[in-house]
């Protein structure tokens, strides 16, 4: 089995990614992805290297928003399938795993970021949690993912302390990887070389998915009719 | 003497083999990183690792005992009495309610049917009070969790809020009159209503999923809100048609506090 051309669209194996995919209406498709990229891509015209007082410059908080966002959709992704317990054995284990590292690299990046972390988008799996097979191909699209949005923003990063964190996050994220791939029946080591993936490659990728939704709208300006 | 000369002449020559085996080695090391090949794990020492800018958490383990889930009707579908197509209708669903929200219901379970398919069973806004049913789940939208929840009780008239099972905030209320009571049960917050100009509501509004077994043909359906008021005097007592009231300053607090979704329980 070969993972190349491997994209989000074939995951649908209920024709229900593709129509979401297609439906209109979808009012901030990817949007937030957008946004923290728009922050990155923002930050680094500014061109500021890393701030005198030892925090980050505005091109690493860019960056790490940007990683941010994506472990948001990692946590969330894992936590879902977890409580909806629909994935057995093996792969339930290692769901369970990889949820609470997610979680903890959501928590890392909040800290680090303070007031200016990206707020959490409102998610939409669609399902894909609650079947074994589209979630463990899913686990390891966003596994791979995950490898090549760092992989691509790294080197990109001006602190040195931040490149730290991005590799220390990285490697774990390729073991992460790995491991996906080898419950999923795929060679979990299968090139010489990563292939890294740019900003808008991945923001492409997740927006064709619509994982990430608009919230529903639940609150709203208008009197009540109840009886009172 | 001739043994004598030769034991001589062999220790000249391993002598010589000794040291031109030394130059040789000598010579080798000093040339070796003129050709490009260094000595492994040698040469100049490198820095060390620098410092992360995360402070990294340990992993911790999912606590999800009073999580409740909720979605909402992305799609217009029917609620069935059993995970299949084929089971009686329940009830229709739309996708909004009548104050215009998303329709939100409180997800109770899950089950896939003979054909793979995954319905979810939920709770719903529909009478009889307490009624289930079982949607398809791509008829819904995203799940959502919340970790409060409301308890509400009519012997008392006090309404409390958990979050993780300890309770948060307590309040005396106004329940239904004997001729409209509020019902009991098992309910959700469906949605949030704020700014409007009533002085009867209060300043804010939660709708429910309890409906009025007795106002049916209420407009908008006889649902059952959780609201202020503009006669504080009268509370706590029974006081209204079914619905909830409480002091403006404790529905605006439980404003910030409860968010939408939340299970509702009226004992």
């Amino acid at each position: 089995m070969t993972m190349e051309g491997f994209c989000f669209r074939k995951l649908d194996v209920d024709g229900a990614l593709a129509e979401a995919v297609d439906r209109a209406g979808a009012i901030t498709r990817g949007s937030f992805l957008a946004g923290a990229l728009g922050v990155s891509a923002a930050a680094a015209v500014a061109d500021e290297a890393v701030a005198q007082d030892g925090k980050l410059g505005k091109v690493d908080q860019g960056i790490l928003n940007y990683a941010l966002t994506l472990e948001y959709l990692q946590a969330a992704f894992y936590t879902e399938a977890e409580r909806m317990k629909a994935i057995k054995g093996d792969v339930r284990k290692a769901a369970r795993k990889l949820g609470s590292v997610e979680r903890a690299h959501v928590k890392a990046f909040q800290d680090v970021l303070g007031r200016n972390a990206v707020g959490r988008p409102t998610f939409d799996f669609q399902g894909v949690t609650e079947k074994p097979r589209p979630f463990l191909k899913t686990a390891v699209a966003f596994e791979d993912l995950a490898v090549a949005a760092y992989g691509g923003q790294a080197a990109n990063l001006k602190a040195a302390s931040a490149v730290a964190a991005a590799v220390s996050i990285y490697s774990v994220e390729a073991r992460h990887a790995a491991w996906m791939r080898y419950l999923f029946g795929l060679n979990p080591a299968a090139k010489a070389f990563d292939q890294p993936k740019t900003k808008s490659q991945i923001t492409q990728i997740v927006r064709s998915t619509n994982f990430i939704a608009a919230p529903p709208k639940t609150k709203r300006k208008r009197a009540p009719s109840f009886t009172g | 003497m001739r043994d004598a000369s030769s034991a001589r002449r062999r220790t000249r020559t391993a002598a010589a083999v000794g040291v031109a085996s030394a130059v040789t080695v000598a010579l080798a090391f000093a040339l070796w990183p003129s050709t490009g090949n260094p000595r492994p794990m040698e040469g100049p020492a490198l820095p060390g690792p620098s410092r992360s800018a995360l402070e990294v958490p340990k992993p911790e383990p999912l606590r999800d005992k009073n999580v409740s889930l909720w979605s909402f009707v992305r799609r217009a579908t029917t609620a069935r009495r059993t995970p299949s197509r084929a089971g009686a209708a329940v009830a229709r669903l739309a996708t909004t309610t009548p104050e215009g929200t998303a329709n939100t219901l409180l997800v109770l379970g899950r089950a896939r049917d003979t054909a793979g398919r995954v319905w979810v069973r939920a709770r719903l806004p529909v009478l009889p009070n307490g009624t289930t049913g079982w949607v398809p789940r791509r008829a819904l939208g995203g799940y959502r969790s919340v970790h409060t929840r409301l308890v509400v009780n009519l012997r008392r008239r006090r309404a409390t809020l958990l979050r993780n099972g300890r309770p948060l905030m307590r309040a005396g209320i106004g329940v239904g009159l004997d001729q409209s009571p509020t019902p009991r049960g098992r309910f959700y917050i469906r949605n949030k209503l704020v700014r409007y100009r009533s002085g009867f509501y209060g300043p804010l509004a939660f709708g429910t999923s309890a409906r009025s077994a007795v106002l049916t043909d209420w407009p908008g359906g006889g649902f059952i809100g959780i609201h202020g008021t503009n006669q504080p005097e009268l509370l706590p007592g029974r006081v209204s048609h079914g619905c909830i009231r409480m002091r403006n300053a404790d529905i605006v607090r439980l404003g910030r506090l409860m968010p939408v979704g939340t299970p509702m329980e009226v004992l």
